[in-house]
């Protein structure tokens, strides 16, 4: 992140379908050069905001600001960003140096030099050069990926969109992909602004993630404080399995578990907390030899053991609750199926967060 | 056991195949038998054979007036057909408005009119309009039947059509006219192509349409079925057999066409990957 003036800048934004608003003003800056991920459900809105920005929908009202102009009335051929659609929208009578070109073409360029381009970016995306005049059709699934974004990085736009490009592709070559964008990134230096249902998807890319909920930005941060600070339950339920205890205020600055009344340490109370969800990830809870090795400690029942690769994930009964424990599969563990576990985490590993 | 089974299956199975291609195609074979007799009248089996009626139809100026007016006819429709029917297909599949539904079933409701009821009250419209009936006005009776086939033709196309590729090619730059020319007319072609196909057949065989429209002016069918009526020569099934290999090479060449440019677009010096 830069601390320029921002590239993108959007205020009080919103769009109505009726008495309904998908977009529900919405404020953010972006800065020159970051890659940005907006993460949602769908129904979300993160489309519509999406469209709004590239100029193929208006916003019913708020201004959407270029490097401090304002951008709301230009369509999208006359905005200097670009958009990766979700089906790729690649020209399917065309070969894949005449995609590529496709912008330079309507620019009026000349064919020497718009095949240099194309070449050029062929390179930068790793696409073997005779690909140039293969038919787009015939490529394969990730091939069509890096044609998309070569066609759109011919354009030469300030901002790049991402409409999930990625939905359609198999967990392998997703996994890939999601590296080489960002490593497109670093090489272009230009703006990336990601839409996503996956926050895992985000979390590897991006230098800021924005989580939409019904219409509305709920939070920004960086993946690493979206990860380990998030403000509401929905946020932490966002990203692999986690443990939320519902909890109110307790006595003495403790906190009491709906559930049961038992009481636990909490971590840093926020003033005037009555309250809400304790949100403990798995890798933060272990299996302790007795109740006093932890903060807070509670007794259960081994009920069922899942490998992850590296790590192995654990489901622990306590009472009508379920626990979900993580630890790498290099840390020595004896418990079996069935046997009686003491678990436990720490006071500070725990976040509290409303709904 | 099992493989005797499956083989008598598919013995049947082709057995049928071939009385159901008989069955299809022996009255056009007929046809063309009928016209290669050397006798004045229709009689079976031919006891002469001969291609008299042959030359004679090939150089009649009678037949090659009546060749005119239906080219000319069918080669109208398919122009204005296919012109019409490309925004009719992008009304009626491409984009969501209100009342699409409606227009939908409106504009194939012609399709299943009776034609002769179709051409009856276009007679009454063209006579009540003071309109002097001739080719023309069955270029207009031909399309209000053709247009609504060839616009379901076109929309099959059109619903496979993403439309993501239109708003791709406006957001890199794009202006609403280079969409159109540079992206919606190409990907839309192979639909286009065989609309025109059915417009211009589709015109070139109509005969209860013609019948009522054209006036003084004789299209090829009208002629043929004037003639069974009265005064037959084996002239009829000479112009008949014409008229169908007409088509049928029309069909063919086609095909043929649209599988090679499939083809090219396909390969396009693109095969060092294969």
């Amino acid at each position: 992140m830069t601390d320029s003036t921002p590239i993108l800048s959007l205020k009080s934004v919103r769009k109505m379908f009726g008495p309904y608003a998908a977009v529900d003003d919405i404020d953010i800056d972006i800065s020159e050069g970051e890659f940005f991920t907006i993460v949602g459900p769908s129904g979300s809105g993160k489309t519509t905001l999406l469209r709004m920005l590239a100029g193929m929908d208006q916003p019913t009202s708020g201004d959407i600001m270029l490097r401090g102009e304002r951008i709301n009335d230009i369509p999208a051929n006359k905005r200097p960003t670009c958009m990766v659609f979700q089906s790729l929208a690649l020209f399917p009578h065309r070969t894949v140096g005449q995609n590529i070109e496709f912008p330079l073409k309507i620019r009026g360029e000349d064919p020497e030099r718009r095949k240099a381009r194309a070449l050029q970016l062929m390179a930068l995306l790793r696409l073997p050069e005779h690909y140039y005049a293969k038919n787009v059709m015939k490529c394969s699934g990730g091939e069509r990926q890096r044609v998309a974004l070569a066609r759109a990085l011919a354009y030469d736009p300030q901002i790049l969109f991402f409409d999930e490009p990625l939905s359609a592709i198999d967990y392998k070559l997703r996994k890939t992909l999601e590296k080489e964008l960002k490593d497109i990134h670093r090489e272009t230096k230009k703006t990336f602004i990601y839409i996503t249902h996956s926050l895992e998807e985000a979390m590897v890319m991006s230098d800021r993630i924005g989580v939409m909920r019904a219409g509305k930005l709920v939070q920004v941060g960086t993946p690493h404080q979206i990860y380990t600070s998030p403000t509401t339950r929905f946020v932490s339920e966002f990203v692999g399995d986690v443990n939320v205890i519902p909890v109110s205020l307790g006595a003495r600055g403790s906190l009491r578990m709906a559930e049961n009344g038992r009481e636990l340490k909490p971590p840093k109370l926020p003033a005037g907390f009555g309250n809400g969800y304790l949100v403990v990830r798995p890798e933060y809870i272990r299996f302790l030899d007795k109740a006093g090795d932890a903060d807070n400690a509670v007794e259960g029942k081994l009920y069922n053991e899942y490998a992850l690769g590296s790590r192995i994930q654990y489901q622990v009964r306590v009472g009508d609750a379920v626990f979900v424990v993580e630890k790498l599969r290099q840390q020595p563990f004896s418990g079996k199926l069935d046997d009686k576990v003491i678990i436990g985490w720490d006071a500070k590993d725990a976040i509290l967060v409303t709904d | 056991m099992l493989n005797r089974a499956s083989r008598m299956r598919h013995s049947l199975i082709i057995a049928w195949s071939v009385a159901v291609v008989i069955f299809l195609y022996i009255p056009t074979v007929c046809i063309v038998l009928a016209s290669l007799t050397a006798s004045r009248y229709f009689q079976f089996p031919i006891s002469k054979w001969g291609l008299d009626w042959w030359t004679k139809t090939l150089t009649s100026i009678e037949v090659r007036q009546l060749l005119t007016t239906s080219i000319t006819i069918a080669l109208l429709v398919t122009v204005v057909a296919v012109f019409l029917a490309f925004f009719g297909a992008l009304a009626f599949a491409r984009h969501d408005w209100k009342g699409r539904s409606v227009y939908q079933k409106i504009i194939l409701l012609p399709i299943f009119f009776p034609q002769s009821v179709l051409g009856l009250a276009l007679l009454l419209w063209f006579n009540t309009l003071g309109l002097p009936l001739s080719w023309k006005t069955a270029v207009f009776a031909h399309l209000v039947w053709i247009v609504p086939v060839v616009t379901l033709v076109i929309s099959i196309q059109v619903y496979s059509f993403d439309p993501a590729l239109e708003e791709a090619a406006y957001d890199l730059g794009a202006s609403r006219w280079q969409v159109l020319k540079e992206v919606t007319l190409p990907v839309l072609f192979p639909g286009l192509f065989s609309g025109s196909l059915f417009a211009f057949l589709l015109s070139w065989g109509n005969f209860p349409l013609s019948l009522y429209t054209t006036g003084a002016d004789t299209t090829v069918p009208e002629y043929l079925y004037a003639k069974m009526v009265a005064g037959y020569t084996p002239g009829v099934p000479v112009l008949g057999t014409i008229s169908t290999a007409g088509a049928v090479v029309l069909l063919i060449g086609g095909y043929a066409l649209i599988t090679l440019l499939r083809r090219t677009r396909s390969t396009e010096q693109g095969g060092q990957d294969a």
